[in-house]
């Protein structure tokens, strides 16, 4: 069986798609031989060792975090769906389906990077690169098994309500070091740049944690230290079997569960009939799992990146989470056709739905992240009384105005389409990769929250100008852009549907 | 006298006293006043798919007040005859009106006479059947008799079982009925059916089935394709019989199936797969 399903997978592969795996494959070879050069450096003691242990670290970190920020919905090789009607124990279907999980795009860059060890330990002799030869593998079969591991934990949490939060709350954070997290680093390093950066006791910090164990044993070895060179090496090849065993229970367990259903709603309350669509919206953000976990997102990502500049002491710059609110709404909003799916049907077969469907759409993120938005800028304005508050209200009004009327017009010109509405459930189900609709919104949203701010500064500081600036952005946003979204969803609508029914 | 009991004398079915019948207080409209034709006319309807034709040159006319069957084998073209129909896909040659309107130059026109079940589709399906219909009535701008037709709808189709039950949680055959609920809210001159019975249980099939022939005898018009030539055979008047896009047979279907099943008269026009006996199954 194992076999067949090496096979399997193998023909996977080979038959595609190959985009985001060729994408993945030359991106993680290029960093790779980055780790690979930077040893080569480390190795003629030119940089400090301790940056490939730094780099390795990070590599682990990918393994560990990466499942959590970008779950997938399938923890095997083919859908579980048509393995659970295979007449084979549970257990011994999950050991097969173990092996296949080790041939991929994942492991064979990280085998790449972690064959600095060996370059690492050239300079110690046989001894030390025997050691490294048979450390890398083992760092290798541990990383693989931790980042399965952690995947099959993540897919089960996420077939919860509380794990739609909880995955929220992940992916805020994530977001929120991203774009802040810069901010306490810049304000720790700023005062001391001319010093000299080292790495210092980090790197004994490093060097424990099982990221590191592969490193200590390539240098122990070289120092003769064989001992010290078994033990982390063990450790490797016990914990990553002990994964791999936690990966098989997960797996079985899952194999062995029926399929479940969406709970039931608690939303009973009646709405005019007039505001169908902002009722059926609001509904949908709340109840469908991908939009529940972006709307979530979006709330809480600049509440953390607030929090996070707050704690680094530049309290003038807190307001400007009110704005972020709008930009992050947006990009949590830049997939709701493909997300509704073939549900188009019903609007392109019922006399004026698109129009009544762009409006409603618009007026519900307006409700659940423009008024939250502009609200959000007002009060930390008022608290914080910083000197930026005025260009953080009129950047939070314009980039409302312009994510609420752009968010539906991408929507429906750059549709990232997955599975169909009526097929996800659970919020692990793949629902479309809107990287492009996202990366294209962003900028738009962005330029807009920072231009009223920006043209008063330029103005000398007049305030009166970025109220003008995001009352004229929002008057012509939310002018222009409808009709057109309107009239294009009308003309492609069919093609949409076509699409989303292909796929 | 009640649509049920009209149904009954029409059928000659006689299990129709558990629907509450005389709840359907608003017969589906007819003819349009002061329209003359149709209520379907497809005319030379051709769709090509690259180098594949999946409907060629298809000419149907549908009167008012018809129960209309599409017959036909996997990939016959009936699914995409419909799709055409009521307007999700641009045919590459032919018209297509509905109770008199062209679909391409009076599209809003002819899409307000329709009711749409498509098969394999997604609907709303964050919300229950009753706030599907309250959305359908709101998009639509239904005046406030929507309220009790909704109600009517959901005990009929015995949705008013599930009230807390999201869309995506339905069955095959609940997710058939609450289609068929949001097609008729509004009701339509005509319905437009794809493979209204695929896949669902009998006690669903006979609810839709018994919905759709009160329906009919109130002057509405059904157009639907399906499989099961028994229930074109019962119900519809006319059938059109068609395979690899083309259109084999059309008419009555008492004249189709003289002295024969619809069944036989399919398999004689569409053709049969080899049959013999296999030695290794003995």
């Amino acid at each position: 069986m194992t076999r067949t399903l090496l096979a399997l997978k193998l023909r996977l592969f080979r038959n595609g798609p190959h985009d985001e795996r060729a994408f993945s494959l030359v991106t993680g070879l290029v960093l790779a031989g980055g780790v690979i050069a930077a040893a080569v450096l480390a190795a003629r003691e030119v940089i400090d060792e301790g940056w490939i242990l730094l780099a390795l670290t990070g590599w682990g970190a990918m393994w560990l975090f990466g499942p959590l920020a970008q779950p997938r919905p399938e923890p095997s090789v083919v859908s579980r769906e048509w393995l659970r009607g295979l007449p084979v124990r549970p257990v011994r279907l999950a050991r097969a389906l173990s092996w296949p999980e080790l041939l991929g795009v994942g492991p064979l860059i990280t085998g790449v990077c972690l064959s600095s060890l060996v370059v690492l330990a050239a300079p110690g002799g046989a001894g030390p690169v025997a050691v490294a030869v048979l450390a890398a593998p083992a760092q290798l079969h541990l990383l693989v098994w931790a980042g399965k591991t952690v995947a099959a934990l993540a897919a089960g949490l996420l077939r919860t309500r509380a794990g739609m939060t909880l995955a929220a709350v992940q992916t805020a954070i994530m977001l929120a070091v991203s774009f802040a997290g810069w901010v306490p680093v810049a304000a720790w390093l700023l005062p001391r740049l001319g010093d000299g950066l080292r790495l210092g006791r980090a790197v004994d910090v490093l060097a424990v944690l099982p990221t590191g164990w592969g490193f200590s044993a390539v240098l122990a070895a070289r120092e003769s230290d064989w001992r010290g060179a078994a033990l982390p090496v063990a450790g490797l090849l016990i914990g990553g079997a002990v994964l791999r065993g936690c990966w098989i229970a997960l797996t079985a367990r899952a194999l062995r569960r029926p399929p479940r259903r969406a709970s039931a709603p608690g939303y009973r309350r009646s709405l005019p009939v007039s505001d169908a669509v902002v009722f059926r919206e609001l509904a949908t953000w709340s109840r469908d799992p991908a939009r529940g976990v972006e709307l979530r997102s979006a709330w809480l990502t600049p509440v953390l990146m607030g929090l996070i500049v707050a704690g680094s002491g530049w309290w003038w710059a807190v307001p400007l989470a009110g704005p972020a609110v709008a930009v992050f709404g947006a990009m949590v909003a830049i997939n709701t056709y493909a997300l509704d799916g073939t549900a188009i049907w019903q609007l392109l077969t019922t006399p004026g739905a698109p129009r009544a469907d762009v409006r409603g759409r618009m007026a519900a993120w307006g409700l659940l992240f423009g008024v939250p938005s502009v609200a959000l800028s007002v009060v930390l304005w008022a608290v914080t009384g910083s000197p930026l508050g005025v260009a953080a209200v009129g950047g939070a009004v314009a980039a409302s105005a312009v994510g609420c009327a752009l968010a539906p017009l991408l929507a429906v010109v750059m549709p990232a389409v997955g599975a169909d509405a009526r097929n996800r459930v659970h919020a692990v189900q793949r629902a479309g990769d809107p990287t492009g609709g996202q990366m294209t919104i962003f900028p738009a949203v962005l330029v807009a929250a920072v231009l009223p701010g920006a043209v008063a500064a330029a103005a000398g500081g007049r305030w009166w100008v970025a109220a003008l600036i995001a009352s004229g952005l929002a008057a012509v946003a939310l002018t222009v852009l409808p009709p057109v979204t309107v009239r294009l969803l009308e003309r492609r609508g069919t093609g949409l549907l076509d699409a989303m029914q292909r796929v | 006298m009640t649509f049920s009991i009209v149904t009954a004398a029409m059928s000659g079915l006689p299990g129709l006293s558990g629907l509450p019948s005389s709840r359907i207080r608003s017969p589906p409209a007819g003819r349009p006043p002061g329209r003359s034709g149709h209520a379907v006319e497809v005319s030379g309807l051709t769709q090509r798919f690259g180098s594949v034709v999946a409907v060629d040159q298809l000419t149907l006319t549908v009167p008012y007040g018809m129960f209309y069957g599409i017959a036909g084998p996997n990939g016959a073209g009936k699914t995409t005859t419909l799709t055409a129909v009521c307007g999700l896909r641009e045919p590459t040659a032919g018209t297509i009106r509905i109770a008199g309107h062209d679909l391409r130059t009076e599209r809003e026109a002819a899409l307000s006479q329709l009711g749409v079940m498509m098969d394999g589709l997604s609907m709303p399906e964050r919300l229950t059947a009753a706030e599907a219909l309250r959305y359908t009535a709101g998009l639509r701008g239904l005046d406030d008799g929507w309220r009790v037709r909704a109600a009517d709808l959901l005990e009929i189709l015995g949705l008013d079982t599930v009230p807390r039950t999201l869309i995506a949680e339905f069955s095959t055959g609940m997710r058939k009925k609450i289609n068929l609920a949001l097609a008729m809210l509004h009701r339509p001159r005509v319905l437009v059916l794809d493979e209204p019975f695929e896949a669902i249980d009998p006690v669903s099939a006979r609810s839709i089935e018994l919905l759709l022939k009160q329906y009919v005898a109130a002057g509405g018009t059904v157009i639907l394709s399906s499989h099961i030539m028994d229930f074109i055979e019962r119900n519809c008047r006319r059938v059109a019989i068609v395979a690899g896009g083309r259109l084999l047979a059309e008419g009555p279907t008492a004249e189709l199936t003289a002295g024969t099943t619809l069944n036989d008269r399919f398999v004689e026009l569409v053709g049969a797969d080899p049959v013999r006996e296999l030695d290794w199954l003995a």
